[in-house]
């Protein structure tokens, strides 16, 4: 797929349309090596987190519930902010959050260009 | 003498809720003075006629908004004569007559005939189809429209048409409100309330037709169609006229009681007549009719008093106000509601939150008030406008400002006359003698005693200040409520379900909206908590809400910490074939699972599943889920029993496969898991399930609430049965008691050390009109359950969305 080169840190590749993602429900994506929680809320809004639940036990958190902007951890039930992927209290840690574009009804995810590797014409 | 003063004949026409509140009032102020009869039209003994909505929404019964059963007429010696209109008062022999041919002597009369739809006089309103929102009968009649026709109109957007309309709605109808106005409820909002009210009765799917004048109804016989003065039409197969009401005057203009709109009456309800009184909507007080419940119980109070002898103030006018009975929106209007000159106004208007608040003050004193979106200060806005208080910083922040401002307390302000609760007709003095003279300390005690609350429970927090003024040191807000269910309210799961029942609120939305949730989507403690209440107090209306579901319920299999699931099929009773084993075992081999498990639950578990690998899996077994990831019935566990067993006396796995293919897929509020042994050896370990079955000679043991888990405990024995027959509705009927009464998450062993054994044995075993009546909401739950697996192989869409991966390639790869 044709990778759209957006800014010199990013790289955005589309994964699907807003239509597959279904609300307050996680859809998983597999971009290159990275495995990504796609979450659609009620307002419409797409965020993307790293799979991985930041709690002790290990996991994934495709699985969670969504209220807001806030993902309950399936396994550890801990609350983490859909924006930013930071936990938040009063538990504490971090899940790595990509940047998503909605362009119309295309989604795009962006990678560090770095991670994404070169981009070729 | 004397004695013939106590044996005054009291005659009540009119068996509502105005004549019938001032009925009682005389009964607690003079037993015993008058000889009471009363006659009235309807079928009915006396209901709460502000409740039909809730009959309409189906989350009432008629026998629920009942408020004097015959009963209560019997016992207080009061001769009731139902389906039966008086047709005629003779003023001057002191008598009425009535259409079945009675004539009756009274000494003192009363007039409560209410009121009656008004029927727009336009070409074909006679037509089939067009009714109005008034009585029991109208409301059946609804119903049966519902049934039968698709295409509903209400004419008027006023409280009651609104209401009605939302019935309908609920009941499947596409429901046009028709208004002759550019705003709905023009009475009672201004402008941008009645805009914001509109908004959100149109998300809810209700449609409006404004500023439409009803020039006539088309149609031959039945109604087809209303067209407006504009030209344009509308179709509709059934019409709701709700465009106001006319006081019901027609018996005393006929009899010569002098009348104007409504029946004319003094500050004692006295009508031109000697000895004749009239009560409630048929009067018409200093000019105004009132058509809303808390003037009638005002004016009941006036006139009971007069009648009694006892000193009371002269009734000078009531302060209305308006509250919606729409579940999912709050809507309050009371007093003054439109700017006018003199009038200072406080107003906060956030469209974001679909809030709008704005109180009226004259002279610095409140005079009147507006609530959309949040109610929470409706009951003291109220009580405020009532008692003309004079706007302060603390009443300002509470309204306007951030919430839960202590304004202090001002039960005392609140005189003893004054009406608590509208709708069931409770005063300030009912509430403060009950908790005295009972030593209530609950809001829910004052409930149950004095009916205060009951009903809408909108005037809660006021019967809460007044306990608190009545108990002072004594009050302790803790004890006085139960557990909240999580932290987005301050409700127990109770008092969720008693008003989820009574606002007829039908999604987790609804609840959380209506109940003021302090968070808008809940939290993973309340989602799947409402999700249950909800399917198991409305079976039939409420949609599952699967995001709502933790994750083993939403995938249908239960995740591993890998990632991966365990997929487990039925295997009723513990029973399989040679054939069913081969499959399993290929499918194992096919999809490269990575351990094959017998459970306890004496069935297999394929562990190690991708999410991706578990449509593929099902369709393959075409076997039904075996349910071991969810709040459900998992496992009837059996012994081999009579079948095979030496020692076997009963057919235990014929039994086991029967109950567990009958009520296995069926949502509780957690797990559950039964065992029936085949004689007294026990040997599917009965002592450890929700439900353990020993068979013996002749007869079947039930034992309960056993739990073989963290907190282990032996079943108790609930009873002995006979037949299978007994069995089988013993069994349903405790199911459907748990289902009932548990709290989500709670297993029968913790239920029932909650409720006790005696109260479980009373409801599903001694007590056989409430043992079946459970066991029939249990068939008409049984009667939704879909099969998972199936399900989402059938649905393409949810399948992909819920289990496909997406993959994308990078430059990485």
């Amino acid at each position: 797929m044709e990778p759209i080169l957006n800014s010199n840190e990013y790289t955005y590749y589309l994964v699907g349309h807003v239509d597959d993602f279904p609300e307050r429900l996680g859809r998983v994506v597999r971009l290159g090596k990275e495995v990504i929680a796609v979450f659609k809320t009620t307002d419409g809004q797409i965020y993307a987190l790293e799979n991985k639940s930041p709690g002790p036990r290990g996991g994934t958190i495709a699985e969670g519930m969504i209220s807001g902007e806030v993902l309950f951890d399936p396994i550890c039930d801990w609350k983490i902010s859909l924006t930013d992927g930071q936990v938040l209290d009063p538990d504490t840690g971090q899940v790595r959050a990509y940047p998503v574009q909605v362009l119309g009804n295309e989604v795009r995810i962006g990678l560090l260009t770095k991670e994404g590797g070169l981009f070729h014409e | 003498m004397v004695e013939a003063q106590e044996h005054r004949h009291l005659v009540l026409i009119g068996n509502g809720m105005a004549g019938i509140n001032t009925v009682e009032q005389i009964l607690k102020l003079a037993p015993g003075a008058y000889r009471i009869t009363v006659f009235g039209s309807e079928p009915y003994p006396n209901y709460n006629r502000i409740q039909l909505s809730y009959v309409l929404e189906k989350s009432k019964a008629v026998e629920d908004i009942i408020l004097n059963d015959r009963e209560w007429y019997l016992e207080n010696g009061i001769e009731l004569y139902t389906g039966t209109t008086v047709t005629h008062i003779d003023t001057e022999q002191k008598t009425v007559k009535a259409d079945n041919g009675m004539e009756v002597p009274y000494d003192t009369l009363i007039i409560a005939t209410g009121s009656n739809p008004f029927i727009l006089p336009v070409p074909g309103a006679d037509k089939e189809g067009i009714v109005g929102f008034r009585d029991i009968a109208d409301c059946e009649n609804m119903l049966r429209a519902a049934d039968q026709y698709k295409k509903a109109a209400v004419i008027g957007g006023g409280l009651l048409g609104l209401e009605a309309a939302k019935g309908l709605l609920k009941l499947g109808m596409d429901v046009t409100v028709v208004h002759l106005f550019e705003e709905i409820m023009e009475r009672q909002l201004d402008h941008t309330a009645s805009l914001m009210l509109q908004a959100e009765l149109e998300s809810q799917g209700l449609k409006f037709a404004t500023g439409k004048q009803t020039e006539e109804f088309l149609g031959d016989k039945r109604v087809s169609g209303i067209r407006f003065s504009d030209g344009t039409t509308l179709d509709a197969e059934f019409v709701v006229m709700a465009v106001g009401i006319r006081p019901n005057i027609a018996l005393a203009k006929e009899s010569g009681i002098a009348v104007n709109k409504g029946i004319l009456v003094n500050d004692y309800m006295r009508t031109s007549v000697p000895d004749v009184y009239a009560v409630g909507e048929c009067n018409e007080h200093r000019g105004i009719t009132y058509g809303l419940v808390a003037p009638l119980f005002e004016q009941g109070a006036v006139l009971a008093k007069h009648l009694c002898g006892v000193d009371t103030k002269p009734y000078e006018g009531s302060v209305v106000s308006t509250q919606l009975k729409i579940s999912g929106v709050d809507v309050f209007s009371a007093g003054e509601f439109m700017d006018a000159e003199g009038l200072s106004i406080v107003r906060m208007h956030d469209d974001w939150r679909r809030i709008y608040k704005k109180v009226l003050l004259r002279g610095g004193r409140i005079v009147g008030g507006v609530l959309i979106g949040d109610g929470k200060e409706s009951s003291r806005l109220q009580q405020w406008i009532r008692t003309g208080t004079v706007m302060t910083e603390a009443i300002h922040d509470a309204i306007v400002g951030q919430a839960s401002v202590e304004t202090g307390n001002t039960a005392a302000e609140l005189a003893d006359e004054e009406i608590v609760c509208g709708c069931n007709g409770v005063t300030k003095k009912h509430i403060v003698d009950a908790i005295n003279e009972k030593g209530l300390t609950t809001v829910e005690e004052i409930k149950v005693a004095t009916s205060a609350s009951r009903s809408c429970g909108g005037c809660r927090p006021v019967v809460e200040q007044i306990l608190q003024y009545v108990l002072g040191d004594k009050y302790d807000s803790a004890a006085a409520k139960q557990e909240a269910i999580c932290s987005c309210t301050t409700l127990s799961k109770d008092e969720v379900v008693t008003a989820i029942k009574e606002k007829g609120l039908i999604t987790s939305k609804e609840v959380r909206y209506a109940l003021e949730w302090d968070n808008p989507e809940g939290c993973s403690k309340c989602r799947p908590a409402l999700n249950y209440y909800l399917g198991m107090i409305w079976p039939t209306e409420h949609v599952d809400e699967k995001d709502s579901r933790f994750v083993n319920e939403r995938m249908h299999a239960n995740i591993q910490k890998d990632g991966t699931f365990g997929v487990v099929p039925r295997m009723y009773g513990g029973v399989t074939t040679p054939e069913d084993l081969r499959l399993i075992a290929d499918i194992a081999v096919k999809y490269n699972v990575k351990l094959v498990k017998v459970t306890g639950g004496q069935r297999l578990d394929l562990l190690g599943v991708k999410k991706e690998d578990l449509p593929k899996i099902w369709k393959d077994l075409g076997m039904p889920s075996g349910y071991a990831y969810a709040k459900a019935l998992r496992t009837v566990k059996t012994c081999v029993g009579s079948q095979f067993c030496r020692f076997g006396t009963k057919d235990s796995m014929g039994m086991g496969i029967l109950l567990e293919k009958k009520f296995e897929r069926l949502d509780m509020p957690a797990k559950f898991k039964l065992a029936v042994n085949g004689c007294p050896r026990n040997c599917a370990e009965s002592s450890t399930k929700d439900i353990g079955i020993v068979g013996n000679e002749g007869a079947w043991e039930i034992y309960v609430g056993g739990n073989g888990g963290i907190k282990a405990r032996l079943a108790e024995l609930l009873c002995k049965v006979r037949t299978d027959e007994e069995l089988l509705e013993i069994v349903s009927a405790f199911m459907q008691y748990y289902r009932e009464t548990g709290k989500y998450l709670e297993r029968t062993s913790d239920w029932i050390e909650r409720v006790g054994l005696e109260s479980v044995t009373e409801a599903v075993v001694h007590d056989r009109d409430n043992r079946r009546a459970l066991a029939e909401r249990m068939e008409v739950a049984l009667a939704q359950v879909k099969e998972p697996w199936s399900e989402i192989l059938n649905n393409s869409n949810l399948r992909e969305r819920m289990f496909d991966e997406i993959t994308v390639s990078t430059n990485q790869d």
